[in-house]
């Protein structure tokens, strides 16, 4: 496996790769959709796969002495090492941003709860990308349409909420609970452990999505004629 | 025992089926896998390497079961397609970096010496190569890790004459300890007049003929008369073509007794397969 991760990084690592990680930055812009350089991510992993395909990576992959699994395997482990990457990024730029704009966001806050909003973004793309991209003509395009209009819902619908949520807060409890311990910058040991929940349950989130789209992808791949 | 041993393969679409497709090739030996364009070739070798589904059979590769054993037979294997159409934009050298990691059994001696021997740089790109360089470079990954047997499919389309007797020669040499074989499909059928020991012969989906060369050679041979010969032996002559004199055409040897004052002479491999398919078109 550690020989197809390094030719994932070798020959399909495009420098867009890169360019779209340095998205991350997007966190200095005052009141913005924080999830959106996430997305930027999901497009870099797009691609890479594009470029796979126009180098017939696939064809390549399996004349090597691999199995249809593993090479699904090395493309969803590819996908997370950069998602993760692009995870800690995030972190240091959550610091900056509470130190360059301090006033709070219109929309969910710069604050650990994103990182928790970031790994749903992540799941619902490995979701939909790749199993879409294992079936039949083994194409990215497709997936990758689909997951955009999917991510760019659930940004909407996520980012709204924490709007919702802030216009009513002195009128409804939750909200005001949320906006006390969810959706700002952790005060007190109570907010942080809501926060560090809200991160634990985008992961699991994340781990449980991404498990089932790689047991569809490899159902998937197994019926493909190469 | 067999290399390579392929057994009742099938594979099933809308409008061609692969039909029990059997054949095997004992180490030490070319086999030319020959047939007209969508009689099969390709599909039987990408469901032997399982890159597409199969809907029955079983492969053998040097005693293992392919299904059940896929990495290990893979190692055994080096598989070409056409011309190397990977990774345009990359240098030779990180493809080969890759590729090596592969294979435990990765000669890099051998590696370099068939570099150097097809004048392939390593720090070319793989777009900057000519489509004859390209199936080197194919040919090179493949030898260099010790494949035991070695599945060609049309490698020599894009070479010019010399690079081609250049290419046999290596392939040649390549089965010459004894212990490595060579599946061979090219439609260059010259090519294999001079490298292959055995013929497979696919015609729409099944196999024709599996045997050495020189059977599959003498179970044929060439006639020629005029055309009331023609007339008069047409039910046993395999496909002909017509010419100011006469005709000539094909028959099987068997029936060397029953064609009279005709003149004959051996049948070559190319005018075997043109005069067969000929006969199936107009069968059909």
């Amino acid at each position: 496996m550690r020989n197809l991760l390094y030719k994932e990084f070798k020959l399909c690592t495009t420098p867009t790769v890169f360019i779209f990680m340095a998205f991350v930055l997007m966190l200095l812009i005052p009141n913005y959709m924080y999830l959106i350089p996430a997305f930027f991510l999901c497009n870099a992993i797009f691609q890479a796969f594009q470029q796979g395909d126009t180098n017939n990576d696939l064809s390549f992959t399996m004349l090597l002495p691999v199995s249809k699994k593993q090479a699904v395997m090395a493309k969803y482990l590819y996908a997370a090492i950069i998602q993760l990457v692009m995870l800690l990024l995030y972190i240091p730029m959550i610091l900056l941003n509470n130190a360059v704009t301090p006033q709070p966001n219109e929309m969910l806050d710069a604050c650990p709860t994103l990182l928790g909003g970031v790994l749903t973004v992540f799941a619902l793309f490995n979701l939909i990308f790749f199993p879409t991209y294992y079936k039949r003509d083994c194409k990215p395009g497709k997936g990758f349409l689909i997951a955009t209009i999917v991510i760019f819902v659930w940004i909407f619908t996520f980012e709204g909420f924490f709007i919702v949520s802030k216009a009513f807060a002195d009128q409804v409890w939750i909200f005001n609970w949320i906006q006390n311990n969810i959706d700002c910058i952790p005060a007190n040991s109570a907010s942080m452990t809501a926060q560090l929940t809200a991160i634990l349950i985008g992961l699991i989130i994340y781990a449980l999505l991404t498990f089932i789209s790689f047991k569809k992808s490899v159902s998937n791949l197994d019926k493909v004629n190469l | 025992m067999n290399i390579l041993e392929v057994e009742g393969l099938r594979k099933e679409y809308p409008e061609f089926t692969l039909d029990n497709v059997s054949f095997s090739l004992e180490p030490g030996y070319i086999m030319g896998f020959i047939g007209r364009n969508g009689a099969g070739k390709t599909t039987t070798m990408k469901a032997m390497l399982n890159l597409i589904g199969k809907d029955g059979g079983r492969v053998m590769i040097d005693g293992l079961d392919y299904s059940k054993n896929e990495i290990e037979c893979k190692k055994k294997i080096g598989f070409i397609m056409g011309e190397f159409d990977y990774y345009k934009q990359s240098k030779l050298k990180t493809i080969a970096c890759v590729v090596k990691r592969m294979y435990e059994d990765w000669d890099e001696e051998a590696y370099k010496g068939y570099m150097k021997h097809f004048g392939l740089s390593e720090e070319k790109k793989v777009k900057e190569l000519s489509a004859g360089m390209r199936v080197k470079f194919g040919l090179a990954l493949a030898l260099s890790h010790n494949a035991k047997l070695l599945i060609l499919d049309e490698p020599t389309s894009g070479l010019d004459p010399v690079s081609r007797d250049d290419l046999l020669d290596v392939l040649r040499g390549v089965i010459e300890d004894g212990t490595r074989s060579i599946l061979y499909s090219t439609h260059i059928i010259s090519d294999l007049e001079k490298c292959a020991d055995y013929i497979t012969y696919i015609h729409d989906g099944r196999i024709l003929l599996s045997t050495d060369v020189v059977s599959f050679k003498e179970k044929y041979l060439l006639v020629s008369g005029d055309m009331d010969d023609l007339a008069r032996y047409s039910d046993i002559i395999i496909g002909h073509k017509d010419h100011a004199f006469g005709f000539t055409g094909l028959i099987l040897a068997e029936n060397k007794d029953r064609i009279g004052s005709m003149k004959t002479a051996p049948a070559d491999l190319e005018s075997i397969m043109i005069y067969t398919e000929q006969e199936a078109s107009l069968n059909a």
